[in-house]
């Protein structure tokens, strides 16, 4: 399992990437692994406004749906439009073309009160539950 | 507590091929491998090798085996000669399904019954308890495996094992060995695609499993989980017990009057379904195939025609065939629509509409 160092992540499993001043976010290589097959992403429209912690999409796997949590509260920029015809690109790519969004953050700041990849890989060798 | 999970012999060879274990029955099983999508296209184009030893296996025996089973069972068992097979059901005083099952006859007086893992302690009662005049003598095999190899290239790897399996029609059984152990090889499965089943000695569980495995992967083919089973037996619109059949349904809602033969004599559960075909169907679990492939139904997912609520999906996946989402639903009153009729399923909030198809979803067969 990859945990790259130059992310965040969030104990719902998201990472953030930062790009100039924007945030890449996508699903952790744990998430997808826990998922299986994603069958469908549904992803906010670009200009919509998101927030930390609240769901900003969902994941659809073969065997069951799960809500994307935002890791930081901001703007959309982008959407992966390569999903919609290729979804299985999460399990393959996870941190690269299968990222979800690009998000234009009010506060670029709020990151800093992420995981970092060694917080998140002990969050996930300890089960990767909160409580 | 963690419940204690049953454990099949063939635990470690699917840890060392990677597969996701997960709780199923009672039972650690397998659940996938390389990925559900990969393994559905393997049996569906190639062929894939599944461990079921969590179904139930028994073997009633004696001159008193036929007419037991008769009272229990909902279809003609006298219909079926040696070397045929038969899906039934049991059924309880109202009718509703306790267990769907499939009886072999390997002998005019011998016969073999695999039901659900969940179940098969209850149908070993249900069988224990039936009168029956003359003698009858039960076998629970839990000392034995269950493997199954399904797909278009399935019959070249059986009949290399099992030279019996030749020119087997679907449906039918025969029996073989393998290093010196007793066989079972039958023409069925649960996926749709031609393929066989194999019951035999746990103790020649591995040496069978690595035979066949390499055999698969020589045909292009991979080990599959129950996660693959399940999306492949939506898509041929099998119910699974458990998820589309349990007791508050009777086998007339669960489109199931095919395997049931009312006219065959007393059986359980008889009554109540001539007094239901008098009264008229409460429910009927119908196909409902969605039209937005972002729209993926789920068990309980609620059922709408307009602003009416008409019934409830019981399994519902992504069909990697169709790349569409398929459903089972029950809806009712049973006559609330028709093959056709356009529905609407609640998925969190937002309405999908869907079209009432038969089953099943996508063009195979297993014949």
């Amino acid at each position: 399992m990859e945990f790259p160092d130059d992310l965040r992540y969030t104990k719902e499993h998201e990472w953030a990437r930062r790009e100039n001043g924007r945030v890449r976010v996508g699903i952790t290589d744990y998430a997808q692994d826990a998922l299986g097959d994603v069958v469908y992403v549904d992803l906010p429209e670009v200009g919509a406004r998101v927030r930390a912690n609240e769901p900003l999409g969902e994941v659809e796997s073969t065997k069951s749906v799960s809500d994307v949590y935002s890791p930081i509260t901001g703007t959309i920029l982008e959407r992966n439009a390569a999903l919609e015809d290729r979804p299985e690109l999460v399990n393959a790519q996870p941190y690269g073309d299968g990222w979800l969004v690009v998000i234009q953050p009010d506060d670029p700041s709020e990151l800093d009160g992420l995981l970092d990849a060694g917080g998140y890989r002990a969050f996930v060798e300890a089960g990767g539950q909160e409580g | 507590m963690e419940p204690i999970l049953r454990r099949t012999p063939l635990e470690d060879e699917h840890v060392a091929l990677g597969a996701k274990l997960g709780p199923f029955a009672g039972w650690s099983m397998p659940i996938e491998y390389a990925g559900v999508l990969a393994e559905h296209r393997a049996v569906r184009e190639r062929v894939g090798l599944f461990d079921l030893t969590h179904l139930g296996k028994v073997e009633v025996v004696g001159p008193g085996a036929l007419e037991l089973l008769q009272g229990v069972v909902t279809n003609d068992v006298a219909r079926i000669d040696v070397g045929q097979a038969q899906y039934n059901l049991v059924l309880n005083e109202g009718g509703g399904v306790i267990e769907d099952l499939i009886v072999y006859r390997l002998g005019p007086e011998r016969f073999f019954v695999v039901p659900n893992a969940a179940n098969a302690e209850r149908v070993l009662q249900i069988l224990a308890e039936a009168p029956a005049e003359r003698l009858v003598h039960l076998m629970y095999h839990q000392d034995w495996c269950f493997l199954a190899v399904q797909g278009p290239r399935s019959t070249a790897i059986v009949v290399e094992v099992f030279p019996e399996a030749a020119g087997l029609a679907f449906m039918r059984c025969a029996e073989s060995e393998f290093r010196r152990r007793p066989v079972i090889v039958t023409r069925s499965g649960y996926t749709g695609e031609v393929g066989f089943e194999l019951f035999t000695y746990q103790d020649v569980a591995v040496e069978l499993w690595r035979t066949l495995l390499e055999a698969v992967r020589a045909s292009d083919g991979d080990p599959c989980g129950l996660a693959a089973r399940d999306i492949l037996r939506l898509e041929m619109g099998y119910p699974l017990y458990g998820q589309d059949l349990f007791e508050s349904s009777t086998a007339l809602e669960a489109g199931l009057g095919w395997a049931v033969d009312l006219d065959k004599g007393e059986f359980r559960g008889r009554a109540a379904l001539l007094r239901q075909l008098e009264e008229g169907l409460p429910s009927r679990l119908r196909g409902l195939r969605m039209h937005e492939r972002r729209h993926i139904p789920r068990a309980h997912y609620p059922v709408f025609l307009g602003d009416q609520l008409i019934g409830e999906v019981t399994s519902g996946t992504f069909s990697p065939l169709l790349h569409t989402g398929i459903a089972l639903a029950y809806l009712w009153p049973a006559d609330v629509v028709d093959v056709g009729d356009e529905v609407e399923v609640d998925i969190r909030g937002r309405r999908g509409k869907a079209t009432v198809v038969r089953t099943p979803f996508v063009d195979r067969s297993p014949r």
